[in-house]
């Protein structure tokens, strides 16, 4: 009989399993028989886009759809350089923070390499790792943190990235100044160190460390910041990494040119350029909506974890996906977190305050019902 | 030499009568070599010779026939894989043999009988794989039914050593019934070898001296799910954090694959219940008594609904558990002579002879089905097996239109396998004294 095509590939595409993404909400809404679709489930901007983005956005001529974008974002750049105090050489702009994480590990990573990074976190270091053939090592959060000690520990001669989130999805803990040097330290730049710090616009507490500053300390470290969180332009996918210049240099090598489109530079462009009040703005909403959802968990005795970010990760008392289930028939969607290696868990985005009500009462009735 | 290739033995045979003895000669030897003992070689060996004579017969002749005979862990497997466009099929039913005008099929229901297991598989159109297994054979170990004095704390440990598992295996087989406890209980070599083999996944849970205090295992059978067994928890007084450890681990373990649910196939009394969904309960009467066995379930991802097939006679049933369980579900009709092209229906068995157990499944619809399952009852009963069940995949609407000829045929549906197959699965039980 002949080969079968799937032989083709390497065993390590063979055993991967795909990301399913969530259908579309009309088809999600249809198929649960509810009207309206409360979105708590990706940590998106309930604010949307910044009153520049949103300008940029609506401005935006049909027949420019038809002309490539700049193939390396080169306005963007300019702006994060002049935004950042940095040569915009050493920014790279990508199609979301996936296509940096992705281009990382193709520049550093060659056959026996490892990368090393927490057991529960963002999924997605770990997913790029294996279709790409390498290990990914993960070490067990400590106290619901990513572990400096576990994750020294787990690397040796073969780790070529670190992969930190600070702070954490999905648990919102993070590194602080101490912390973070400490164990950039006792890395010593025998490897890259990633400081993924996508919701680090959504933190105002003192101590927290800005990687901005790091990379110019550790030459090893490359920064990931992106434009679909606090700046509401997920849709649009932009992310982009920050590093030493040879470091970035490197990574541009493996990375795709042209992959983001002219409207998403556009307005992560004119983000950068006006804030216009969004961050306040967004973060009192956050403020605001984390107490609505702590008070929920008090009332209810459900136990909750919720550090920097404008998420809020909380225990239930029966299987998530169920959950999640019974949620979407009340017209809420969250993320459930057995995905993530928390079993029982969700995440909740924190939004504007109604719909934060709206889940509580969803919530309360349900695991009342149950 | 890697882990996949090791104890497989390949042959292409011409399918002509001089090749049986090659075929039967290659059985034997590979089942010695795979390590099974003097007295099961011949069942090795007698179901690659009646699978051998019926494909001859009925095979195309521009082929040769493909055998593999394999290592699988703790048994020898023999598979033939052949095209079936020319092939009457019906003679693979495993009733095929029992009702006079049907061929008189003996050796294949032979086949069946003498080996562990027997299965027909279709891959994709035409292209068929015939299976069989017969299991080395293992010392027994006799059941320790001592509570062992255990110290916290407890940890789990992600891969267990062989004498973790043996030890472990030993006590959850004094402390559980034997129905809930997999064969490589009573014979800890066999679980060790089924673990290395990857037939199994193992979690334990040690004390601060590393002696077993709890056990959860599972399999994937091949479809979107993986099945577990236990937890097994070895000292009562500790059953809740040692039953929460397992569950936790077991899903954390199996929540980035490519399993997108995980169902109880012998869940205990232990079980942690807020990380499951219970679906309802089977009843299985091996034994002499009726034992209830709860089934439980757990998504691993988000259901974002789907469409089911299923005929009127089953929509209410189903209508009822979906909006119980808070599954989605289109319910579409299926045309209701979908699946009567054929003259012959085909059936593939399942035997789990020490549980006294089939699993039935359609492979094919045809318009003989309701005789065709009314033999498959009457075959079973006769070689003594007391629990048969019909998995119907709702994926095809050619097996949703089954429905009326198991509902006549005297099965009952009780569950609801949300993504067990390539979509939901209705469970049937047979019931000729329904409850």
């Amino acid at each position: 009989m002949t080969p079968s095509l799937v032989d083709l590939a390497p065993e390590y595409v063979r055993g991967f399993q795909a990301y399913t993404p969530s259908r579309p909400d009309p088809v999600l809404a249809r198929q649960y028989g509810v009207t309206h679709l409360h979105r708590l489930n990706n940590n998106e901007n309930a604010l949307g886009p910044t009153p520049a983005s949103r300008a940029v956005i609506a401005d935006f001529a049909p027949p420019r759809a038809a002309i490539y974008p700049s193939g390396d974002s080169y306005l963007l750049r300019q702006a994060l350089g002049r935004a950042f105090g940095k040569d915009p050489d050493r920014f790279l702009v990508g199609n979301g923070s996936c296509e940096v994480i992705a281009s990382v590990i193709k520049a550093f990573c060659g056959p026996g390499d490892n990368i090393v990074t927490a057991d529960k976190t963002f999924a997605v270091y770990e997913w790029v790792a294996d279709f790409s053939g390498f290990q990914a090592r993960l070490a067990p959060l400590r106290d619901w943190g990513f572990d400096p000690e576990g994750m020294l520990a787990a690397a040796d001669g073969r780790t070529k990235i670190f992969f930190v989130c600070n702070p954490n999805n999905p648990t919102g803990t993070w590194w602080d100044e101490g912390r973070m040097e400490r164990f950039l330290a006792a890395v010593g730049g025998r490897a890259l160190v990633v400081v993924d710090e996508a919701y680090r616009e959504f933190v105002d507490t003192p101590g927290f460390p800005d990687g901005m500053d790091l990379l110019e300390r550790h030459p090893n470290v490359v920064v990931f910041r992106t434009f679909s969180k606090m700046y509401g332009l997920a849709a649009l996918r932009v992310g982009y990494l920050c590093g030493a210049p040879e470091v970035v240099d490197l990574i541009r090598r493996t990375h795709v040119v042209y992959s983001v489109n002219t409207l998403g530079q556009e307005a992560a462009r004119a983000a950068v350029e006006d804030d216009g009040g969004h961050m306040k703005a967004t973060r009192e909403m956050v403020a605001a909506a984390r107490e609505i959802v702590r008070r929920a968990c008090v009332d209810l005795g459900l136990e909750h974890i919720g550090g920097e970010g404008n998420f809020l990760m909380l225990r239930t008392k029966l299987p998530d996906t169920l959950l999640y289930r019974k949620l979407m028939r009340r017209g809420v969607m969250v993320r459930t977190m057995t995905g993530f290696r928390f079993p029982n868990w969700i995440r909740v985005t924190l939004g504007l305050a109604p719909v934060m009500e709206e889940f509580t009462a969803a919530l309360a009735e349900v695991l009342r019902g149950a | 030499m890697n882990a996949a290739m090791e104890g497989i033995l390949k042959l292409e045979l011409p399918p002509e009568a001089e090749f049986l003895s090659v075929a039967v000669a290659a059985a034997e030897a590979a089942g010695r070599a795979f390590g099974l003992g003097e007295a099961r070689v011949p069942r090795l060996a007698l179901a690659v010779e009646e699978f051998f004579e019926y494909l001859r017969r009925e095979a195309r002749r521009d082929e040769p026939l493909g055998l593999t005979l394999r290592r699988l862990g703790p048994a020898a497997r023999a598979e033939f894989r052949f095209r079936a466009e020319h092939l009457d099929l019906r003679a693979l039913n495993y009733a095929a043999g029992v009702a006079p005008g049907d061929g008189g099929e003996m050796g294949l229901v032979l086949a069946a009988r003498f080996t562990d297991r027997c299965r027909l598989t279709l891959l994709g159109k035409d292209d068929v794989l015939l299976a069989a297994e017969v299991d080395r054979e293992y010392p027994a170990a006799e059941a320790l039914r001592e509570t062992p004095k255990l110290t916290p704390p407890f940890t789990l440990s992600e891969a267990p050593t062989s004498e973790t598992l043996r030890h472990a295996a030993m006590l959850a087989a004094g402390r559980y019934p034997a129905r809930l406890c997999p064969k490589g209980f009573f014979n800890p070599g066999r679980l060790v070898d089924m673990v290395e083999a990857g037939l199994y996944s193992a979690l334990a849970v040690t004390d601060s001296g590393g002696r077993p205090a709890g056990l959860l295992l599972w399999r994937s059978p091949g479809g979107q799910g993986v099945l577990f067994s236990g937890p097994y928890v070895l000292d009562p007084e500790r059953g809740p954090e040692i039953g929460r450890l397992l569950a936790e681990g077991f899903l954390a373990r199996v929540a980035r694959t490519k399993a997108v649910c995980a169902v109880s196939e012998r869940p205990t009394a232990d079980l942690p219940a807020e990380y499951f969904e219970p679906l309802g309960s089977l009843f299985f009467t091996a034994g002499g008594e009726v034992a209830e066995q709860a089934a439980f379930y757990r998504s691993l991802r988000e259901d974002e609904g789907a469409a089911v097939w299923a005929h009127p006679d089953l929509a209410s049933f189903l209508e009822r558990e979906y909006d119980r369980l808070a599954f989605m579900r289109d319910i579409l009709s299926p045309d209701p002579d979908e699946g009567r092209e054929r003259e012959h229906s085909l059936l593939s068995t399942e035997l789990d002879l020490r549980r006294g157990l089939a699993v039935l499944r359609p492979l094919l619809g045809g318009r003989d089905l309701a005789e065709n399952l009314g033999r498959h009852v009457e075959a079973l009963r006769r070689e003594g097996i007391p629990d048969i069940l019909f998995y119907l995949d709702m994926a095809w609407s050619w097996q949703a239109a089954m429905t009326p000829a198991l509902l006549a045929a005297g099965f009952t549906p009780r569950l609801v396998l949300p993504h067990s197959g390539v979509s939901d699965e209705a469970v049937f039980e047979h019931d000729p004294q329904p409850r």
